[in-house]
């Protein structure tokens, strides 16, 4: 089981019957009502009367509410902070008692933030006509507060299976590549001949291409390294040319001599620098050919003498 | 105190009440948003980075190009600052004469583009943290101040 991101940020207030009796009872003073408690209502059986409009969530004004800091103060200056002790005491009355007073709270109804702005405007309204004294918190107390939760998503069975048959292959080739001195018959493992041959690859590439017999694979990874040689080639071919060639088409008739020397410089420059991205190049590919060995003559020398045993690749 | 009186005051704190719940589920809501995005950009930035490793080979990014004890000493280019109960992200710009270096190139002179990547979708990182440790601790006086109200209610 994976824990997967937030898909609704939302927080939710499961109604109760509390509320939806409020509404029920103050139905005839609503002009108009979200979509979202609309539907509540008719999910338990309350109609709305015919001259309140259905509003969307976008058309409610949701503004952060001011919260004046004095008032709170002058109104809380005579109450003390609780200890973090307590507090925990406190809550568990509070669940209790919601508990035993709570209503069973109606299925499936949920109230969004939109739908608490406009069931506030809506007290507000109808306490200063004096029709109820009702407050939001009081009706809020009866509901459940549902926070956003991760949801748990199984992992894909298709991903899982993929893992299972890479980590195979994987563990493969690693045996294959600790047994093949002992066994005879793996001893013309492609990788083992040719690839690692890299010192005389170039002799070797002529002899694959007039030996039709070797496997397809060693013809590719070779097909890579004498890509990259034959740019080499070609870069430092054309160095020579621009030297012999394009100085002295630019500049004038120069000499023979030294236009041989500048292709031979401007080569010789090029060279280098195609050497060392050929280095770096042929290094990586050997790293990643090694890696799996190198790995373990690192662990070696951490045991004292005791040949470990090479664990498996979870 | 005349009855009239604490009849207004008890609406008063009512409506206050009211108002602080809105407010409370406002900011778990942006609160929720916020840490949804931080889980956002770090991923994208930890994928950007095994991308850079996977597309220039393993050593093109590694803990051994980073400074160690022994290596000059150097200024943070990002500062955390506090300011009025609020946490923000001071940034420096590049100075390598004063001591403010970019981390970029410890690693590369011309770092690969999804490396750069990586490193904005980190910053924004950064800031989203800041931006949640603001809106946490606004909760949590929000909280505070609800329970304390309660309280004074209920007396």
């Amino acid at each position: 089981m994976q824990k997967s991101t937030i898909v609704d940020t939302r927080v939710r207030l499961h109604a109760s019957k509390k509320v939806l009796e409020f509404l029920d009872a103050h139905k005839a003073h609503f002009d108009e009502a979200p979509a979202n408690v609309a539907n509540i209502l008719k999910k338990n059986g309350i109609k709305l009367l015919d001259k309140t409009n259905v509003i969307k969530d976008s058309e409610i004004s949701v503004k952060r509410p001011t919260i004046d800091s004095k008032l709170l103060e002058k109104l809380t200056e005579n109450v003390q902070d609780l200890p973090a002790g307590e507090e925990p005491d406190l809550e568990q009355e509070k669940e209790e008692e919601l508990k035993e007073e709570q209503p069973l709270p109606a299925d499936g109804c949920y109230l969004y933030l939109t739908d608490l702005h406009w069931l506030h405007d809506v007290m507000l309204k109808l306490r200063s006509k004096n029709i109820s004294k009702l407050f939001l918190h009081e009706l809020m107390d009866s509901c459940e507060l549902i926070l956003p939760e991760n949801e748990f998503k199984q992992r894909n069975p298709e991903l899982e299976a993929r893992c299972q048959r890479l980590r195979e292959q994987q563990q493969n080739r690693e045996y294959q590549k600790m047994t093949k001195n002992v066994d005879a018959t793996l001893q013309h493992y492609p990788e083992d001949t040719i690839s690692y041959q890299r010192t005389f690859f170039l002799v070797i590439s002529m002899i694959v291409i007039f030996n039709n017999h070797l496997s397809l694979l060693a013809v590719k990874s070779i097909n890579k390294q004498i890509i990259a040689v034959a740019q080499f080639i070609f870069s430092v071919a054309a160095g020579f040319t621009f030297g012999f060639f394009g100085v002295n088409l630019m500049i004038g008739p120069l000499p023979f001599g030294f236009r041989i020397l500048l292709g031979v410089i401007v080569a010789l420059v090029i060279a280098l620098a195609e050497m060392y991205f050929l280095a770096k190049k042929l290094h990586e590919y050997d790293e990643v050919l090694d890696a799996p060995k190198r790995r373990q003559t690192e662990a070696a020398p951490k045991t004292s003498g005791v040949q470990p045993v090479k664990p498996h690749i979870e | 105190m005349t009855a009239d009186d604490s009849k207004s005051e008890k609406n008063a704190a009512g409506q206050l009440l009211d108002s602080m719940y809105l407010d409370m589920f406002y900011l778990i809501e942006a609160h929720t948003q916020c840490r949804v995005d931080i889980e956002r950009t770090n991923s994208s930035g930890a994928i950007l980075l095994a991308r850079t490793k996977f597309q220039q080979g393993g050593h093109s990014l590694t803990t051994a190009q980073i400074p160690t004890e022994n290596s000059a000493e150097f200024n943070a280019l990002c500062r955390v600052v506090e300011k009025a109960e609020r946490v923000s992200i001071e940034r420096h710009s590049v100075d390598k004469e004063s001591g403010y270096v970019e981390p970029l190139h410890w690693f590369s002179v011309l770092p690969p583009m999804s490396l750069r990547t990586a490193v904005e979708r980190f910053k924004k990182s950064i800031e989203l943290v800041a931006e949640s440790t603001n809106l946490q601790r606004e909760l949590a006086k929000i909280l505070n101040g609800i329970d304390r109200l309660r309280r004074s209610v209920a007396q």
